[in-house]
């Protein structure tokens, strides 16, 4: 950046760094078109391995599956966008499962309406989530923990509440209009996993590129520095962040346990790792700044397809780890040569 | 060169605050060990019983060692998610060349028992240099590296085994490695102190050791002094992947059987912890792994009293989370303030 006024600026030096600009949007352009084209590559490939892969059916259920990764990938990328991650989305997952259809069992087990028990169902979950969303944000942005510690912490903290309460049992006793809702319902004929994926997806596209809010974290992600003394209140918005975070974690939290029927306490898994994979395959720049809901979604698909089509075409369910392991290699690797390419 | 390592690690500031500061940092580690083991001490009889004793020192080698190659990562500013997968590989390819080899060989033992070992350290030698080489080359991050040689390694493993525990080692393996002791204690105890006295060593007086300081210290500083930094990153890698090979062989010895689910994720994640509560800063350039093994024997302690006091192991958890949380942050909190002096 010079310090000169732009406007006395000569015309001609002015024209290199927008030629330059332009060649820097065309290489982004192909870069972006690559995963799509590599995706649809993948399908044709295991559609003409196995005839199964093509179905009209086996593409609603790839849609189905990949919403709930989407849903995670694009929590996790609102934070891997301010150079953090959160480690503590899978147990929020499980913590937020477990806590959900406790309440709901509580609630419209004592033979109450069904209606205010999924209701207070959702609210306890989706506060639950919060709360470790404000914990993970108040430790990094306040305490100065680095998020890798702070969510760490928090993903104990998380797996100890979700198999203390829960007795370490499954939680039965989930009420059918709450499957109804975020599982076996349908809009369209579009089942509702996938309909709340896309409809929290445009949602968070728009909050990310059209609010200041958004922008922010980009310019955070970026440069934290340079955020601060531009007047960004960067602590608070990083506390949002995280609390972004783990209440998208929450929403999948909830369509995963309508999809299972009930609360699981170790319904996280492996999940907080394969956010950040599918986050990362698709784009998300670990260095922050870089990525979005598309990216999230990509990966998301990307992942999805990949082990579909591996179980259909009957690939050994351990060789189908070495892949996803190589793959995420190879995705960090293709986005490092890019970045230098450019 | 160490001069400007020991200058970055430690801002100048005037004695007593410093003093005060170090206090904070270091002190905390020894208090809170002091404190769980008179505590638990007076409220369970087992506690300081022999075999109790034992028990923990072997879990906590178990840990301190693969914790000592994690700080060496993470000192030099990276990050080894792989270290539990690498544990289970190990055992697994140990144990299966000494079947193999005890069954087509049938030769002496000690030629089996030794080119199995080999063979374990071997695979972890080759997870840490492509990790290690990944991140140097094509600098891409240590933590996505390793997130997929984790997935990848531990995919292996499984593949190798489909799962099933690997028997037909050499009983003499079993008996000379996994239960010999030595002075009333198991050799893996000794084993973990050579680490450590060899580790505090290389970190204090030797190129390597100080290099990695000023690796992570400052990698640009690193690089415009002359440091070979690919060469030292690769060999932080390597170290850690040996590291966790050698637990994988220890643990191997100790059940008797090649398996694919030692290690895994809380191995991991519990090297992590021990490092980072040991003094070790993710931002790189600082940590010990003395107090690093310290910490080690700290959460090993931690789980065991927790446990002998019966208290619910799914509450154990939340302690080690918050406490990593705290250690951190007090950690922060004193670096912070001798910073704005």
């Amino acid at each position: 950046m010079s310090d000169a006024p732009l406007a006395a600026a000569p015309k001609t030096a002015a024209e290199a760094p927008r030629q330059a600009e332009r060649r820097g949007l065309a290489v982004e352009w192909l870069r972006q078109l690559a995963l799509p084209a590599v995706l649809l590559v993948l399908l044709a490939g295991f559609g003409a391995a196995d005839d199964r892969v093509l179905t009209g059916y086996n593409l609603l259920n790839i849609a189905q599956q990949a919403s709930y990764l989407a849903l995670f990938a694009m929590a996790q990328m609102v934070v891997i966008l301010t150079r953090g991650f959160d480690l503590s989305l899978g147990p929020t997952v499980s913590m937020v499962s477990v806590a959900a259809a406790l309440t709901m069992a509580g609630v419209g087990g004592t033979g109450g309406s069904l209606v205010p028990a999924v209701i207070l169902g959702i609210i306890a979950g989706l506060a639950l989530a919060c709360a470790c969303g404000v914990f993970n944000g108040v430790v990094v942005a306040l305490l100065g923990v680095s998020p890798l510690v702070a969510t760490l912490g928090s993903m104990n903290v998380a797996i100890g509440i979700a198999t203390t309460i829960s007795g370490g049992r499954p939680v039965q006793g989930v009420p059918a209009p709450f499957s109804e809702i975020f599982y076996s319902g349908s809009v369209f004929g579009i089942s509702s996993a996938i309909v709340i994926a896309c409809a929290v997806g445009l949602v968070l596209h728009l909050v990310l590129n059209r609010t200041v809010f958004g922008r922010s974290l980009y310019i955070i992600g970026t440069n934290p520095g340079a955020a601060a003394v531009a007047g960004v209140p960067v602590r608070r918005l990083l506390v949002a962040a995280y609390i972004l975070c783990s209440a998208l974690a929450g929403l999948g939290a909830l369509m995963m346990t309508a999809r299972t029927g009930s609360g699981e306490p170790n319904l996280g898994g492996t999940l907080s790792l394969q956010s950040i994979a599918a986050a990362v395959v698709g784009g998300t720049s670990l260095a922050g700044g870089r990525g979005g809901v598309v990216t999230a979604v990509l990966g998301a698909l990307f992942i999805t397809i990949l082990s579909n089509g591996m179980n259909l075409t009957g690939v050994d369910g351990y060789v189908q780890m070495i892949v996803l392991g190589a793959i995420v290699i190879l995705g960090v690797v293709i986005d490092r040569l890019s970045l230098e390419a450019r | 060169m160490s001069a400007t390592a020991s200058l970055s690690r430690r801002p100048a500031t005037p004695q007593g605050r410093d003093h005060l500061g170090r206090l904070l940092r270091i002190g905390l580690l020894p208090v809170l060990l002091l404190v769980v083991v008179a505590g638990t001490s007076l409220l369970s009889p087992y506690f300081l019983g022999w075999m109790n004793i034992v028990n923990i020192l072997r879990m906590a080698a178990f840990l301190a060692i693969i914790a000592c190659g994690q700080a060496m990562v993470i000192v030099a500013g990276g990050f080894d998610l792989s270290v539990g997968a690498v544990v289970a590989l190990a055992s697994v390819v140990t144990a299966k060349v000494m079947a193999a080899l005890a069954t087509s060989l049938g030769g002496p033992d000690i030629l089996v028992v030794v080119l199995g070992v080999l063979a374990g350290l071997g695979s972890g030698f080759a997870v840490g240099l492509f990790n290690g080489l990944c991140v140097s080359r094509l600098k891409v991050s240590g933590f996505v590296v390793t997130l997929g040689t984790m997935s990848a390694t531990a995919g292996i493993g499984l593949l190798l085994t489909n799962g099933i525990p690997v028997y037909g080692m050499p009983k003499s393996f079993i008996q000379n490695v996994g239960r010999l002791q030595f002075l009333g204690l198991p050799i893996a105890i000794y084993i973990a102190l050579a680490i450590i006295l060899a580790m505090a060593f290389v970190q204090r007086r030797t190129l390597f050791g100080r290099y990695v300081y000023a690796i992570g210290g400052n990698q640009e500083a690193a690089v415009v002094s002359g440091v070979p930094i690919r060469r030292h990153l690769v060999g932080t890698y390597v170290l850690s992947g040996v590291f966790a090979a050698s637990v994988g062989i220890l643990l191997t010895a100790l059940v008797g059987s090649g398996q694919a689910t030692l290690g895994g994720d809380a191995m991991m994640l519990q090297s992590i912890a021990a490092a980072v509560i040991g003094g070790v800063s993710l931002r790189g350039g600082i940590g010990r792994v003395e107090v690093v093994a310290v910490a080690a024997l700290f959460l090993t302690i931690l789980s065991n009293a927790l446990n002998l006091l019966r208290i619910d192991s799914r509450l154990q958890p939340i302690f080690l989370g918050l406490i990593m949380v705290l250690a951190v942050a007090l950690d922060e909190y004193s670096r912070r303030r001798m910073s704005s002096v």
